[in-house]
Order: structure tokens, then C-alpha cells, then sequence
């Protein structure tokens, strides 16, 4: 298929889902719309950042076998721009789906506590806050990065090592920050200080997956040829051992509410295992974990690319059932029909135009990296 | 392992050049004779003194867990409410220190971080004693330590089991296999450096014990892919274990309604405290060995830079997690919660709140700067403060919570009895001890894995793995 | 005069040796083996050795030491001796995991780990020519060795027609080795055989012991307590001379609620005075005890007409008589207490303060019977 023809087939697609989605506002109601709108603004915040995290780990600890790859995951976490405007039509959900946000959260004594904080001014503020910190690595690390392609300057390689650290300072406070408001203020009695570690063990899934998946797709287009056995290995370990903390952690935050037993924790997981949810969690455990897991144990499937490009699928499709299943339970049993596929293909396609359009800046590779050639040289 | 990068592009940087491993003209000889030699020599004098302190401190521990037994938990400062105290805080203490040993063995073998080798062997001993030492204390502080052995499931006429839906027995289980694997994971490597004793020494006594101990190895290209193969296996396995030992002994917590011990982020939380206090002692015995056995080329500033980074990584990770832990219970709303942790920072206690905060959070700050991650005083400084920082957190979280939990009318002050001091600094003397006599009897540093990833070692025309 | 067992052709590099393998391999003398201080890479592909099956023996392994655990916790928890603690089900697969995946590793690492030595490299072998060698000292320190192992029934040409090809390939020492004695009994075989004996022998005494255990009666679970030296109810005494554990009281000893009144005849008791204060309650509480007590035998107005039968032989004082109403407070109590002709004592029946709260009551149903033009201002 032509150039032409799949962006015509993208932007047709995106249109469609966004019909369909606007549909769905009229025709299902208010809170299914906004369900849909935070689940996949959830979805490609954690991817972004995910790539991101991949971009800024690889600043911090110097490694030089990915930096071949760098331009991938560079690219898909300036998917924080345009999620800057989603996050903000986000803020339209807060009355529907959010109960901290409603007026009466200031006489109900669970939450009267924290209204102020919980209401719409606190939570916009701290939407706002955080899309314009998430710009900030966009700034340094990505632009940087471009520039470097053209004068080849080490400086910024410097430069990138030493604002690593703070990158990832914002990485954790957008992770924590997306975890406790968009997930946890569903429920706001309830509380949990773990969950933005799942979100980022989500996340850093997430983006090692798309990154897969991206750098696959460009192979296949007789770009990034120079990417080998060894590279694609590294990735699917990661993304093998992070299967396993994911998992870690899903179980240890439901082990430790199951145990105690309290009712202000316990209420989250009767709504989320209630019923035909239990179903979903099933699911969701053999796609994040059992399927990917073993997929990926023998030592040759981690850098086979043809396992590679299903479990990478299967693994985003998985982190977007986790996000269904954390935010859904608000609206009560399981509903999954044509408003979902709507908003599927509306934010499906629309990320792959944005991407296309990502993949037309700069060099595949960092060309101007110091380290690319040792990069490329990476054998296991 | 990747070999030695040939050239740098011209013109770079020389903070981005990656600095040396290894000093100056190591060969796979020279290595075995440096490190060798000390396992067939005669220690220096300053051991024998070393030994001794620690041998009379450990003895002293010893002596005072004797007359625990005799006594019983009255000798120790352990009452209502504040049934668990040091005991259980040096038992997580110690089992956190082990924790990273088998980091720097079996996960960053798994990253492939050449800069392992030279410390990985002392790193995986100081494991198997930390975890020995913290194995002392469950046994101790049960009221009848000689039928201890009920804890584990054997059929008896009394038809009675052990309750497995108790944390406290997945830390029997945990801690157990964490043992018997770091042992194995250390013994293997070992067996190749055993090899290299058995054929370097002449003496008629030790030649036969290396023998035995090394099972005839003898370096068959045969045996070495199974064992590379068994090696990595383990190491994945061992990274297993680093995650959930420490979650399995936070647990022992969070599986409870204490306030304070409730929280979901402990699992995460401990095995990062775990490490960065283990860390932290490796650094202190690092520097020791660097010194006292003259290895500076073989563990380089590069490693002791790396060691302060990794300290300096997982202090930021502690602090997200106090502030997170501080945020999650005022969102509670629960009045219990908010009165403990007011009372971490507030309380009779609350000296020890602020001092963790200091040490774990505050002075690894320092090595940010560069000064501080190259100059001894300042990294034992924060290493000795981490570990001050990482046993007052336990006592923080333990005591603190305990002393004041839910009913007011069974508050009470908790108060460490001279028996619960003297174990504590026991462990520390059993602990050296056998550091000081593993240094003196086994090669501190892993020969064969060094040799294999000096530049050279490897053949430059070696089939890829495609 | 000893056979060769191999040929050892002695490099000093890695490169060295890399280098002379597929040229000694092209001769096809017999086997070849290389032994090397640390493991060179791509050379067991270059001796065209198999990839080792450990990886999938671990996984198996751990996969079935994860389900001993499951089901030995299910069995131990669920099914011989369920115990609700804390609330949960016996069968909480919840609290299975964390030893399930701890078992899972710890099954893992010793087939990982025993497996290796025992099975795959037969370790320890200490008999083998190669050890006996003047070149091991070398091959355990910086030397790369390569050994061409003669085939069965070589003959005496095969050592210098191996010793002619390593030099040509380049090796700087040659050494041959003998074939070895009797083989040690230590060996790699047997501690096999004996690890998987124990092993057998542990699961076989284990099941057999469990089994035991259930044909045999259950002992109570902690009987240190129960043998103590108290004397038990209803148990003999070697202290006492009649042999008998429980004992009389005391004489004097006073039963509780049986305080002795204090007066042994009624006109003693006739000087108490009552402590009850006349009040509402006081009144209802002796209404109540009347009611139970005495109106069987006095009547509901305390005259006497019972509502008992004639039969009866007894006849009840009419307490509205003038002599009972010229009693004082305290010989009416008297009268509670040490009883009256035919009246019992009800001592036992009535409590001190109910036996005052009667007297006031009667006291009441006296004046009610007998009303004056006063009592009804």
C-alpha cells in the first residue's frame, strides 16, 4: 500500500472512530463517553511516558546499546503534546465520573477531609502542572536530540546524562499524579500507595512494547537494518522482566487488601471483582502476564522478531484492558460495544498519524550520537 | 560481555569517555597472582586483630542471646504493646542487607555490567553471612526456641500443621530459599577459583581440601557450557528472589491492620530499602578490602563511583516513597493513620523519625557531587549514615507504630533492655567475622569471571550469535 | 606400558586457540576437548558441541515445584486439618502464592545447580587424566588447552601423528596424557545414586510416617500444660490423712449471702430498726417478694385467706390482726428470718434488703386495710 493510500485509510478511520465516539456521548450518555476518553487518554499518557522512561533510563545509566533505537521511543513520547489537549477536554469528566469533584463530596464525611483537594480547581490545577512539566524532557532531551542529528555536538549527550536525573524526577510525579487523580479519585474513599507504581510498571510495558512494535515496522521498511538479534534481545528482556513485576505488584496490592480485610479498602475490589468483572481480571491476568511471560521464556524468543510483534501486540492490548478495568467499574458491570471500537479507532488512528508525522523529523538512528557506532556494535 | 570499546570518536568529551575497569596491565595471570595469594599466605597482623574484636563482640551477642534463653523475652525490652522491637528490626535489617549481594551478582550479571566482576564474589559472601545473621533472630525470639522446629510442616500425632496462611511462615520459606540459593549461586562460582587454589598451592593440607571442594574441575570446554548455562539460569532465578524475599518479609507488615504497617507500597519500598542498605555495607567493605589487600587495580574509582550512584538512586527512590506514604495518609481520611504518622515525626519517637529522614534522604545527597563520590571520608560517612539511617527506619516503622496504635489505653513507651544493645552489635561482630574469615581463606574477587572479560580474553574472530 | 588417553596441545591465548580448532578438527584424529580458564565464547560451537538442555529441565522443574507447593499448602490447609484463622477460607489460594513461587525457585535452583554438576558434567570426577597433568596448572591460570582424545584402539601411531598436528597448529607445549588407573569411587555416579536414594528414601519414610500418624489415636495437641501439681476436683491427696483432695471448710467459714441475722430469737430482733427508706421502689420491691413469697400463705392483703386449700391443716397469721399490727418493724423481720409455728425461716429465700423491703410492704398493706380519715389528705 502507497503512502498516500494509508494516510487517506488513517485519517478515515480516525474520523470514523471520531464520529462514533462523539455519537456515543448522545446516544450511551455522558459517563460511557467520559469512561472511554479517560481510558485511552490513560492508555497513551502511560505509553508516552513509557518511551520516555526508555529515552531518559538510557541518559542516566549510559547505556550505548540502545542509543540506535533512541529515535523510536524519542518519538512516541512527543505523543505528550498532543495528550496535553486531551488531558484538558479530559477535565470535562471530572462532574460525571468523579464524586470528590461533586459538591456534595464536601458533606460526606468520608471525603470532606479532602474536598478541597479533590474538587475541580485542586484536580485542574494539577493537570495543568503536569502537562506543562511533561513538556519540559520534551524541550531538552527530544530537541536536543534533533539537533544533535545536524552538528553532531557532544555537549548535549552531557547535557542529556545530567538531566536525567531530573527527568525522572518528572516522569515519577506524572506516573504518581495520573495514578492517584485519573485512577484513584474514581473511587476517592478508597486509597492505595501503590498504584502509581502499577501505572508505571503499566507504562514502562507500555512504551518498551510500541517501541518493539515501531522499530519492527521500520524494519520491515528497510529502515533501521543495522538493528540486530542482540538489540531486539535487550528489549524482549525487559520486557519479559517487567511482565514479572507487573504482575508483582498487581498481586501484592490485591494479597495485602484481601488480607486486612478493611472495608475502605476492600469496597474497590468488590466493584472491580464483582460479578462479570471477575471475567475481565481472569483475562487480564493470562494477557499481561501468563501469555507474554511464557512466550517470552526461552532465551532465542526474547530477540525473535516475529514472537516479538505478537506479544508486543498482545501486551498492548493487555494494558489497555488493565486501564478498562480500573476505570470502567465506575459505570457499574462490564460494557464493551461499538462506542469502545469508536473510540479504538479514533485514537488508534489518530496516534499513528501523529507518529507518522513524529517519524518524518530527524534521522531514524541519532546520527549525531557519540556512541552510535559502539551502539551498533552491540553484541550479547 | 562486551569488549572493551577500541576507540573513541575523535574529540570526545572526557567526562563521556567510559572510564577503565581495570588499571593499569592486568592479565589473566597477574590477576590469579593478586588475588591468589592471599588465601595460601599468612594474614598480616592488623587481621588477627580485627578478628579478635569481632570474635569478642560476636561472642558478647552470643553470650547474651544464652542468657535470653535462660531468662527468657523478659531480658529483652519486648512488652505490651511493643511485642516486636529489635528483634525483628535487626532480623529485616540484616536479610536487607543480603539483598545486595545478589543484586550485584545475579542482576547486574543479567544487565551485563563488566563492572560487577571484581566485587561480585565478596558481594555474594557478605549475602550468605548477612542472611545467616538474620536467621539468628527468628529463632531467638520465639519464647521456646527449642521446639522451634514446629515451624516446619512434618506430620505429628497431635495432627496439627503449620498455618500457612501466616506471612510468618512464607518468611520461614523465603528466607530459607534465599539461602540455599545465594549458597548455591556462590558455591558454583566458587568451584572454578577452587580449581585454580587446588593447582597454584603445594601444601599437602589444603591441596586435598581443594581439591574435594572444587569436584575435580578442570576447565572442559564441555563442563563450561553447562555451567554458563546453569550460571545464568541461577542468576535469573536469584533475581526472583531479590524481589520477593523482601516482599515476603514486608509482609510480615502489611498483612496486618496496624497503622502504619497497612500500606501497599511496602513490598516495593522494602526491597529498595533493602538494597540501598546493602549497598551501603558493601561500599564500607569494598573500600576495606580495596585497601587492606591493595587491589586498586582491580577496583577502581569507577566502582566506587558506580557503588555511590546506585546509593545515591535508590535514596531518591526512598524518599518518593516517604513522601508518598506521608501524602497517602493524610488521603485517608483515617484518624489512626494521621495520629502515626504525626507521631513518626512528632512522638515520643520522633527523634528516630527525623534521623531516618536525615540519613536516608538528606546525606546521600551529597554524592551528587564529585568530590564526595572520590573522597573515602565522605563516602563512609554516608555509608554509615545509611545504615544508622536504614535500621532506624525499621525501628521507625516497628516501634512507633506499635507503641501507639488504635486504643489509647494500651499506649505505653517502649524501652531497649542493655541485652537487646548487646545482641544487636553481636550480630554486627558475627557478621565481620566471617567477612574477615572469608577474606582470609577464599579468593575475595572472581578470578575466572575477571579473566574472562579482560580485554583480549575474548577471540576478536568469535562466531556471533547470530 | 600406558595407553594415551589424549593429546594436549597447549595455547597461550584465546585467539591462539580459536584459531587451531577447526585445523585440528579437519585431521579427524578423534575427539577433541578444550579446557580453558574461563569460558571462551563460540567455542562450543567450534567443537560442535550440543546446546545444553538445562534451561528446559529448570523450567520443568520449577513448574512442578510450584505445583507441590499448591497442593501440599491446599492439602495440608484445605483438606486434613481445616482451621478458619483470621477470617480466611481454609482453602485461600491468596495466601498459597508467595511459598508456591519460593518452592517454584527453590526447585528450580538446585536442578539448575545439582543438575549442572551431577547430571550434566558428572562433577566430581576427580580421577581424570587431565588432572594429573603437568598442564593443569597452567590451563586453571592463563593457558588454553586443546586435547585430542584417542579413539578405542588407536594404537601407538596416534600420539605423534596428534602431537604433529597441534604443532602445526600452532601450539607452543605438548603434553601426553596416560590413560588413568581405577577409576575413584567419590565420583559423580555415586553421589547420584546417593542423592537419589535419600530422596526416595525421605518421600517413602514421609508418606509412610503421615499414614502412620493417622491409624494411631490424636494425641492432644499441647499436653505439657495439662499435668500440673494442683489437686483436681474429686482427686485423691496423699497430704491429707483420709486421702481425700477436697476438704470441708473451716468452721466458722461463712457462705456468701448466708451472714447469720445477728439475733437468736425474736424479741432480739424486735430492737431492728429498718434501714430501707419508704420509697416508690422500695415499696414495688417488696410488693414483688410478698407477691412470690408470702401472699401463698397470708394472702394478697396479708389476712390470712390463702389460696391455698383447706386441706392445707396450717392456718396462716391474718397480719392485719392488731397484735401483728402493734409488731414493730424489726420483730416482723424476726419472723422472716427465724420463721413462726408452722412458718418456715425464708432466710434463704429473701435477701437481707428484699426481707426489709417485705416489712415495709406488709407495714403498707396493714395501714391500706385499716385507713384512717387522715391517710386520705
Amino acid at each position: 500500500m502507497s503512502a498516500d493510500r494509508t494516510v487517506k485509510l488513517l485519517w478515515s478511520a480516525t474520523a470514523l472512530g471520531g464520529a462514533a465516539a462523539v455519537a456515543s456521548y448522545f446516544v450511551m450518555g455522558g459517563p460511557r463517553f467520559w469512561a472511554n476518553w479517560v481510558v485511552w487518554f490513560l492508555f497513551l499518557l502511560t505509553l508516552a511516558l513509557g518511551a520516555l522512561f526508555l529515552v531518559a533510563l538510557e541518559h542516566l545509566v549510559s547505556a550505548r546499546w540502545s542509543v540506535p533505537l533512541r529515535r523510536i521511543p524519542e518519538r512516541l513520547a512527543s505523543l505528550l503534546i498532543p495528550l496535553c489537549a486531551v488531558a484538558l477536554v479530559g477535565l470535562g469528566s471530572l462532574k460525571t465520573l468523579f464524586p470528590g469533584a461533586r459538591p456534595e463530596a464536601a458533606l460526606d464525611p468520608l471525603l470532606a477531609g479532602k474536598a478541597v483537594w479533590l474538587g475541580v480547581p485542586c484536580f485542574s490545577a494539577r493537570v495543568a502542572l503536569c502537562a506543562a512539566l511533561g513538556l519540559v524532557p520534551l524541550v531538552v532531551l527530544l530537541r536536543g536530540s534533533l539537533r544533535q542529528d545536524r552538528d553532531h555536538d557532544p555537549r548535549f549527550t552531557i547535557r542529556a546524562r545530567r538531566f536525567a536525573p531530573v527527568c525522572m524526577a518528572i516522569f515519577a510525579l506524572l506516573v504518581t499524579q495520573a495514578a492517584f487523580d485519573w485512577i484513584g479519585g474514581l473511587t476517592p474513599a478508597w486509597y492505595s500507595d501503590v498504584i502509581g507504581v502499577y501505572l508505571f510498571a503499566g507504562a514502562f510495558m507500555a512504551g518498551l512494547a510500541a517501541t518493539v512494535l515501531a522499530v519492527i515496522y521500520l524494519r520491515g521498511k528497510e529502515r533501521l537494518q543495522a538493528v540486530r538479534f542482540d538489540h531486539f534481545f535487550n528489549l524482549g528482556a525487559f520486557l519479559f522482566a517487567f511482565t514479572v513485576f507487573w504482575a508483582y505488584i498487581a498481586f501484592a496490592q490485591y494479597m495485602l487488601m484481601w488480607y486486612g480485610n478493611l472495608p475502605d479498602e476492600v469496597l474497590w475490589y468488590q466493584a472491580h471483582t464483582g460479578g462479570a468483572w471477575l471475567g475481565v481480571v481472569v483475562l487480564l491476568a493470562l494477557l499481561h502476564f501468563f501469555v507474554p511471560f511464557f512466550a517470552l521464556v526461552p532465551r532465542d524468543a526474547k530477540g525473535d522478531l516475529k514472537r516479538l510483534r505478537w506479544v508486543a501486540v498482545v501486551v498492548l492490548a493487555a494494558h489497555w484492558l488493565d486501564l478498562y478495568w480500573l476505570v470502567f467499574p465506575a459505570l457499574g458491570a462490564p460494557v464493551f460495544s461499538w462506542p469502545e471500537l469508536g473510540f479504538a479507532l479514533f485514537f488508534v488512528g489518530a496516534t499513528l498519524l501523529w507518529t507518522r508525522g513524529a517519524m518524518a523529523h530527524g534521522e531514524d538512528m541519532p546520527v549525531g550520537d557519540p556512541f552510535l557506532r559502539e551502539g551498533l556494535e552491540f553484541r550479547l | 560481555m562486551n569488549p572493551e570499546p577500541t576507540s573513541f570518536p575523535a574529540g570526545l568529551p572526557e567526562v563521556l569517555r567510559a572510564p577503565a575497569l581495570t588499571v593499569g596491565k592486568v592479565t589473566p595471570g597477574s590477576v590469579d597472582d593478586q588475588v591468589l595469594r592471599f588465601p595460601g599466605q599468612a594474614p598480616p597482623f592488623k587481621w588477627y586483630v580485627a578478628v579478635a574484636c569481632t570474635s569478642a563482640v560476636a561472642a558478647l551477642g552470643m553470650a547474651l542471646i544464652g542468657y535470653t534463653f535462660y531468662r527468657g523475652i523478659g531480658a529483652w525490652g519486648n512488652t505490651s504493646p511493643v511485642f516486636w522491637a529489635f528483634d525483628i528490626i535487626n532480623f529485616v535489617f540484616w536479610v536487607g542487607i543480603g539483598h545486595a549481594g545478589t543484586l550485584i551478582s545475579a542482576i547486574l550479571f543479567l544487565l551485563r555490567k563488566r563492572w560487577r566482576n571484581a566485587i561480585a564474589r565478596f558481594a555474594e559472601a557478605m549475602t550468605i553471612f548477612a542472611v545467616m545473621c538474620a536467621g539468628i533472630f527468628p529463632l531467638i525470639h520465639v519464647g521456646r526456641p527449642w521446639v522451634a522446629f514446629w515451624l516446619l510442616p512434618y506430620p505429628n500425632q497431635r495432627g496439627l500443621w503449620t498455618n500457612f496462611r501466616s506471612p510468618l511462615l512464607w518468611d520461614v520459606f523465603a528466607v530459607s530459599t534465599y539461602f540455599s540459593v545465594s549458597l548455591m549461586f556462590w558455591y558454583l562460582g566458587l568451584i572454578p577459583d577452587l580449581a585454580s587454589l587446588r593447582d597454584r598451592t603445594e601444601s599437602r593440607i589444603r591441596k586435598p581440601i581443594y581439591a574435594i571442594l572444587s569436584l575435580g574441575w578442570r576447565g572442559a570446554a564441555n563442563h563450561w557450557r553447562h555451567y554458563e548455562k546453569a550460571y545464568i539460569l541461577l542468576a535469573g532465578l536469584a533475581t526472583g528472589l531479590v524481589l520477593s524475599v523482601h516482599s515476603v518479609v514486608s509482609f510480615d507488615f502489611a498483612t496486618s491492620i496496624v497503622p502504619g504497617w497497612h500500606m501497599t507500597i511496602f513490598p516495593p519500598y522494602f526491597v529498595v530499602g533493602a538494597v540501598f542498605a546493602g549497598f551501603a555495607m558493601v561500599l564500607v567493605v569494598l573500600i576495606v578490602v580495596r585497601e587492606a589487600m591493595d587491589l586498586h587495580n582491580l577496583i577502581t574509582d569507577f566502582h566506587l563511583e558506580v557503588m555511590c550512584k546506585v546509593i545515591l538512586g535508590m535514596s531518591c527512590l526512598m524518599g518518593y516513597a516517604y513522601v508518598i506514604e506521608g501524602f497517602t495518609a493524610w488521603y485517608s481520611m483515617n484518624s489512626f493513620l494521621h495520629h502515626v504518622f504525626m507521631n513518626y515525626i512528632t512522638g515520643t519517637y520522633g527523634w528516630a523519625g527525623w534521623l531516618t529522614i536525615t540519613c536516608n534522604v538528606l546525606l546521600p545527597q551529597l554524592l551528587w557531587f564529585r568530590k564526595c563520590r572520590r573522597s573515602y571520608p565522605w563516602m563512609l560517612l554516608v555509608a554509615a549514615a545509611v545504615t544508622v539511617g536504614m535500621w532506624f527506619e525499621r525501628f521507625v516503622i516497628i516501634v512507633i507504630s506499635l507503641h501507639q496504635d488504635y486504643l489509647p489505653s494500651a499506649w505505653r513507651i517502649y524501652k531497649p533492655t542493655l541485652t537487646d544493645y548487646g545482641i544487636l552489635l553481636g550480630s554486627f561482630g558475627i557478621f565481620f567475622t566471617l567477612v574477615l574469615l572469608f577474606a582470609r581463606v577464599l579468593p575475595v574477587i572472581a578470578t575466572s569471571e575477571m579473566k574472562a572479560d579482560l580485554p583480549g580474553a575474548q577471540p576478536r574472530h568469535g562466531a556471533d550469535h547470530e | 606400558m600406558n595407553e594415551t588417553f589424549a593429546v594436549l596441545g597447549l595455547f597461550d591465548s584465546a585467539d591462539a586457540l580459536m584459531e587451531a580448532v577447526p585445523k585440528v578438527k579437519a585431521r579427524h584424529l578423534g575427539r577433541l576437548e578444550a579446557y580453558t580458564p574461563y569460558p571462551v565464547h563460540g567455542l562450543d560451537r567450534a567443537l560442535e558441541q550440543r546446546r545444553s538442555p538445562l534451561a528446559g529441565m529448570v523450567m520443568v522443574m520449577g513448574v512442578l515445584g510450584a505445583l507441590t507447593a499448591l497442593l501440599f499448602q491446599y492439602w495440608i490447609s484445605a483438606v486434613d486439618y481445616p482451621i478458619i484463622t483470621g477470617g480466611k477460607a481454609p482453602s485461600s489460594w491468596q495466601a498459597f502464592v508467595p511459598i508456591m513461587f519460593e518452592v517454584m525457585v527453590l526447585f528450580a535452583t538446585f536442578t539448575a545447580g545439582l543438575g549442572m554438576l551431577l547430571l550434566l558434567n558428572r562433577l566430581p570426577t576427580f580421577g581424570h587424566p587431565v588432572l594429573q597433568a603437568k598442564a593443569i596448572r597452567g590451563i586453571t591460570r592463563d593457558r588454553f588447552a586443546l586435547a585430542v582424545e584417542a579413539e578405542e584402539g588407536a594404537g601407538d601411531g596416534f600420539a605423534p601423528v596428534a602431537r604433529a598436528a597441534l604443532e602445526a597448529a600452532g601450539a607452543r607445549d605438548i603434553e601426553l596424557l596416560p590413560a588413568p588407573a581405577r577409576g575413584p569411587w567419590l565420583t559423580a555416579g555415586f553421589i547420584q545414586k546417593s542423592l537419589a536414594g535419600i530422596a526416595v528414601a525421605c518421600l517413602v519414610s514421609g508418606l509412610v510416617m503421615y499414614g502412620a500418624v493417622k491409624l494411631i489415636p490424636v494425641l492432644p495437641p499441647m499436653s505439657h500444660m495439662e499435668d500440673q501439681p494442683r489437686l483436681d476436683p474429686q482427686a485423691q491427696s496423699t497430704f491429707f490423712k483420709d486421702g481425700r483432695g477436697m476438704r470441708m471448710p473451716v468452721a466458722g467459714t461463712v457462705a456468701r449471702g448466708f451472714m447469720p441475722p445477728g439475733f437468736a430469737s425474736e424479741d432480739e430482733a424486735a430492737r431492728l430498726v429498718n434501714p430501707l427508706p419508704r420509697t416508690p421502689a422500695v415499696l414495688a420491691k417488696g410488693r414483688a417478694e410478698y407477691q412470690i413469697r408470702c401472699a401463698v400463705c397470708h394472702g394478697a392483703l396479708g389476712n390470712g385467706i390463702p389460696t391455698l386449700s383447706a386441706a392445707y391443716g396450717a392456718k396462716p397469721a391474718n397480719l392485719q390482726a392488731p397484735n401483728f399490727q402493734a409488731y414493730s418493724d424489726g420483730r416482723i423481720y424476726g419472723a422472716i428470718v427465724l420463721g413462726k409455728n408452722a412458718m418456715p425461716s425464708y432466710a434463704a429465700d429473701l435477701p437481707e434488703d428484699a426481707r426489709w423491703a417485705v416489712v415495709h410492704y406488709v407495714r403498707a398493706l396493714q395501714r391500706a386495710q385499716n385507713a384512717k380519715d387522715e391517710d386520705l389528705k
